[in-house]
C-alpha cells in the first residue's frame, strides 16, 4: 500500500506511445497529468501493484503535452525488463519530478554549455536542449557503437559528437574523456555531466586540470 | 491526580524539537513528564530508522515497555513509524502508531483518548510545521524546525521516503516562531530541518532565511547546526560571520573519496567541500565544523577510506558521526553490488573513532587561553557548564552564576577522557 503521504505525489498515467530506438533502448510516452518539471529533474517511474520504482530522468520538453523517458533494458535488471514489456494503454506510476540537475536561465543567453552524457546519460540534455532551443551548446555522447546515438537528428548538426568506444561509426572514435583529452577545452563554457560514475570523475579531472572552475561543473550519476 | 507522560527519542534533532514541542504541550495542558524507565500512563517512542542501529534501538525502547508488561499506553511515531506502519499497526501492544505527517496531533490523540473522547488523526493533513513552540523542553537552547523532507536521494537514504518531499516552513511563521521562544527566555536558536540549505519558501533561499533571522533586534546566539554541503552563496558565507551567528556548522562530508560521494549521489566533491571549509576559515580561523561520516558504503576501497581518514585529518573536524553503511531496501545503493563486509565496516568505524577523538582534543586544545561565551546550562556545587559559541562543551567555577545566562571566560585548560570538557575561569 502507498503511504498517503506519498501518495499526493503520484499519478497514474496512460502508456501512449512505446519508441523503439535499438534493440535494448526504448522511449515511454504518458500522460503528464498535472505533474510541471524543470528540464533536467527526473521522476521515479513504477508500475502499479509493484513496489518498486526506478528514477529516470525526463527526456521531452518543459511544455510537450506528454511525458517521457529514455530507457535502457537490463537484462538481469528488476523493473527494466518490466517496462520493455508495457504495451501502449497500460499505465505507469509516476512520481512528482525531482532534482537539482537544472540550467540557470540567468545564463542561458550569455554562456555556452557543454553537456557531456554516457549512454542514456543524454536523456536530461536532450529535455533542456527541446525546452531551451536557443540555448548554445555542444554535446559530447559516450556510446559503444553508433546505433546508441539515440535520435541524434533531434540535436543541431555539429552540435552533437557521438563519441564510439567499439566502432568507428560515430563522429570520434574513443570514450567522451579521450575526446576531451585530445581536444581544446573551453574553459568558460558550463558543464553538465551526466552517466556513469567512472566517466563521471574521469571528465571531472580532465576539466578541472584544464582549468574550468568548480562552480561550471554540475554532475547527474546513472548507475 | 494528573496522567504521567515518558517519552523515548531517538534519532536526529528534528526527532528531538518534535518531542519539545509535545513534551511542552503536554505539561501545559497539565500532564506529568517522568522518565521512560518510570511508570507512566503512556509512553511516546519517537522513532528513527536511518540505520539498522536506529531500527534496532527504536524497537529496543518500545519492546521495553511491553515486556515490562504495564498497563499504559504505547505510542510509536517517527520514522520508523512511518516506513513500516502497516506492519506495526498489526503489533497488538501497540495502541497508536502515528506517521510523521501526524505526530504534530499526538497531544490531541491521546488526551482526546483519556477523556473518552474521539479524535481522528486527518489523513490530507499535512501538519510537519504545526508543531507548537516548545516551552518546557528537555534543553536550554530552542530548537525552531524550518524546513522538512528532502529532494536529494542520495542512494543510500530512505530519509526521502519516510520525511517525504522537500517543503519550507513560511519565513513569517519561523521569526514568529523564534520571537515566542525568546519571550520564553531562550538565549539560543538551533535551526533544524532534514535538509536546511535547500530552504527555498517563495523564492526565498537559506541566506535570505539567515538574514531575516539575524536582522531580528533582540539579543540571542543563532546556530545553524547541520547542513549539507550545498547551497553556500557569496550572501550565506557573509552571514556566517555575523556576531549572531555561532561559529559552527555540522556541515556533512560522508565520504573522502569523490567515487564514493558519485556513488552516494552527492552534489559536491571533496575538493568543493574543502573550499567551502577555507573561505569560511579565512576569516574565522577558530570555526568549528563537524561532520557525519559513512564508513563501508559499498564499493568503499581502502584507497577511498584512506582518502577519507586523510580528509579528516586535513580539515580537522572536532567531532565526528560515524555511521557504518546500512542497508535500506527500496534506496539506489541496496542494490550495489559489493556489499562492504559488516567486520571490515566495524574496523574502519573504529578507525575513525580514533582519529575523530584525536581531532576533537587537538581542536579543543587550540582554544587553551582564548575567550568564549558560555551560554550556561547548569551549576551545581558551584560549577557551570555549558556550551561556548563555538560549540564546545565548557566548565568554570564561580560562587554566583545564573542558568541560562552568558558568562565570558578564558580557557585554561582541558580534561582528559573521550570527551573533554574544556576548563575556564570567568572574566
Amino acid at each position: 500500500m502507498i503511504k498517503p503521504s506519498v501518495e499526493k505525489n503520484v499519478r497514474i498515467s496512460n502508456l501512449i506511445d512505446i519508441r523503439k530506438l535499438t534493440n535494448s533502448a526504448f522511449v515511454l510516452r504518458f500522460e503528464k497529468h498535472d505533474l510541471s518539471f524543470t528540464a533536467g529533474q527526473h521522476i521515479a517511474l513504477g508500475i502499479p501493484d509493484i513496489i518498486d520504482t526506478r528514477e529516470y530522468s525526463i527526456y521531452s520538453a518543459e511544455n510537450d503535452e506528454a511525458m517521457e523517458v529514455l530507457i535502457k533494458e537490463v537484462e538481469e535488471g528488476f523493473m527494466s525488463p518490466k517496462f520493455g514489456k508495457l504495451v501502449v494503454g497500460q499505465k505507469v506510476k509516476v512520481m512528482k519530478p525531482v532534482g537539482y540537475f537544472t540550467i540557470n536561465k540567468d545564463y542561458l543567453q550569455s554562456k555556452r554549455f557543454v553537456f557531456i552524457a554516457s549512454g542514456t546519460g543524454i536523456a536530461p540534455f536532450h529535455s533542456i536542449i527541446k525546452s531551451y532551443p536557443d540555448i548554445n551548446y555542444s554535446i559530447l555522447h559516450g556510446i559503444r557503437t553508433s546505433e546508441e546515438a539515440y535520435e541524434r537528428n533531434e540535436y543541431t548538426a555539429g552540435k552533437y559528437i557521438a563519441c564510439t568506444s567499439r566502432d568507428k561509426n560515430g563522429d570520434f572514435h574513443g570514450r567522451v574523456t579521450d575526446y576531451l583529452q585530445q581536444n581544446s577545452i573551453d574553459t568558460q563554457a558550463i558543464y553538465y555531466l551526466c552517466g556513469n560514475y567512472e566517466m563521471i570523475d574521469e571528465a571531472y579531472g580532465i576539466l578541472e586540470k584544464a582549468g574550468v572552475k568548480p562552480e561550471n561543473l554540475k554532475a547527474e550519476v546513472y548507475f | 491526580m494528573s496522567k504521567k507522560i515518558a517519552f523515548k527519542t531517538l534519532g536526529c534533532r528534528l526527532n528531538q524539537y518534535e518531542t519539545d514541542s509535545l513534551v511542552s504541550q503536554f505539561i501545559e495542558n497539565g500532564y506529568q513528564i517522568v522518565e521512560f524507565d518510570e511508570k507512566a500512563d503512556a509512553y511516546i517512542v519517537n522513532t528513527c530508522t536511518v540505520t539498522n542501529q536506529g531500527d534496532k534501538r527504536s524497537r529496543y525502547a518500545f519492546n521495553n515497555v511491553i515486556k515490562r508488561n504495564i498497563d499504559a499506553k504505547l505510542i510509536v511515531t517517527g520514522c520508523m513509524a512511518t516506513q513500516y506502519k502497516d506492519k506495526l499497526e498489526d503489533e497488538k501492544a501497540i495502541n497508536f502508531v502515528v506517521d510523521n505527517n501526524h505526530k504534530a496531533n499526538i497531544f490531541d490523540l491521546l488526551d482526546s483518548y483519556f477523556k473518552g473522547e474521539s479524535f481522528a488523526l486527518n489523513e490530507d493533513e499535512r501538519s510537519v510545521f504545526s508543531f507548537l513552540p516548545a516551552k518546557d523542553t528537555f534543553h536550554t537552547r530552542s530548537m525552531i524546525k524550518v524546513q522538512d523532507g528532502c529532494d536529494n536521494f542520495c542512494t543510500y537514504c530512505i530519509v526521502p521516503k519516510v520525511r517525504g518531499r522537500a517543503i519550507s516552513r513560511p519565513i513569517n511563521d519561523i521569526i514568529l516562531n523564534i520571537n515566542q521562544v525568546l519571550d520564553f527566555g531562550f538565549k539560543e536558536i538551533v535551526l533544524t530541518g532534514v535538509n536546511i540549505t535547500r530552504y527555498d519558501y517563495n523564492g526565498l533561499s537559506f541566506h535570505d532565511l539567515i538574514e531575516k533571522i539575524v536582522e531580528i533586534p533582540r539579543d540571542f546566539r543563532l546556530r545553524i547546526s547541520s547542513v549539507e554541503p550545498e547551497g553556500f552563496t557569496p550572501k550565506l558565507f557573509e552571514l556566517l560571520q555575523h556576531t549572531k551567528v555561532a561559529p559552527h556548522l555540522h556541515l556533512c562530508l560522508q565520504s573522502g573519496s569523490d567515487k564514493i560521494l558519485l556513488q552516494m549521489r552527492r552534489f559536491y566533491t571533496l575538493a568543493q567541500f574543502k573550499g567551502i571549509v577555507q573561505k569560511i576559515r579565512e576569516k574565522r580561523p577558530d570555526f568549528n565544523f563537524t561532520t557525519d561520516i559513512i564508513v563501508g558504503f559499498p564499493s568503499e576501497s581502502d584507497k577511498d577510506f584512506e582518502e577519507t581518514l586523510q580528509a579528516i585529518e586535513e580539515i580537522g573536524f572536532s567531532h565526528i558521526h560515524t555511521f557504518k553503511y546500512s542497508k535500506r531496501n527500496h534506496t539506489r545503493a541496496a542494490r550495489m553490488p559489493e556489499q562492504t563486509d559488516e567486520k571490515l565496516k566495524t574496523s574502519r568505524s573504529e578507525q575513525v573513532r580514533v582519529l575523530g577523538e584525536l581531532k576533537k582534543r587537538n581542536y579543543r586544545a587550540s582554544f587553551i587561553g582564548k575567550t568564549q561565551s558560555v551560554l550556561v546550562e547548569k551549576f551545581q556545587k558551584k560549577v557551570a557548564s555549558g556550551y561556548g559559541e563555538n560549540y564546545i562543551p565548557i566548565k568554570f567555577t564561580a560562587n554566583e552564576v545564573a542558568e541560562n545566562e552568558f558568562y565570558n571566560v578564558r580557557i585554561i585548560g582541558i580534561e582528559s577522557g573521550e570527551d573533554p570538557n574544556l576548563l575556564a575561569e570567568l572574566i
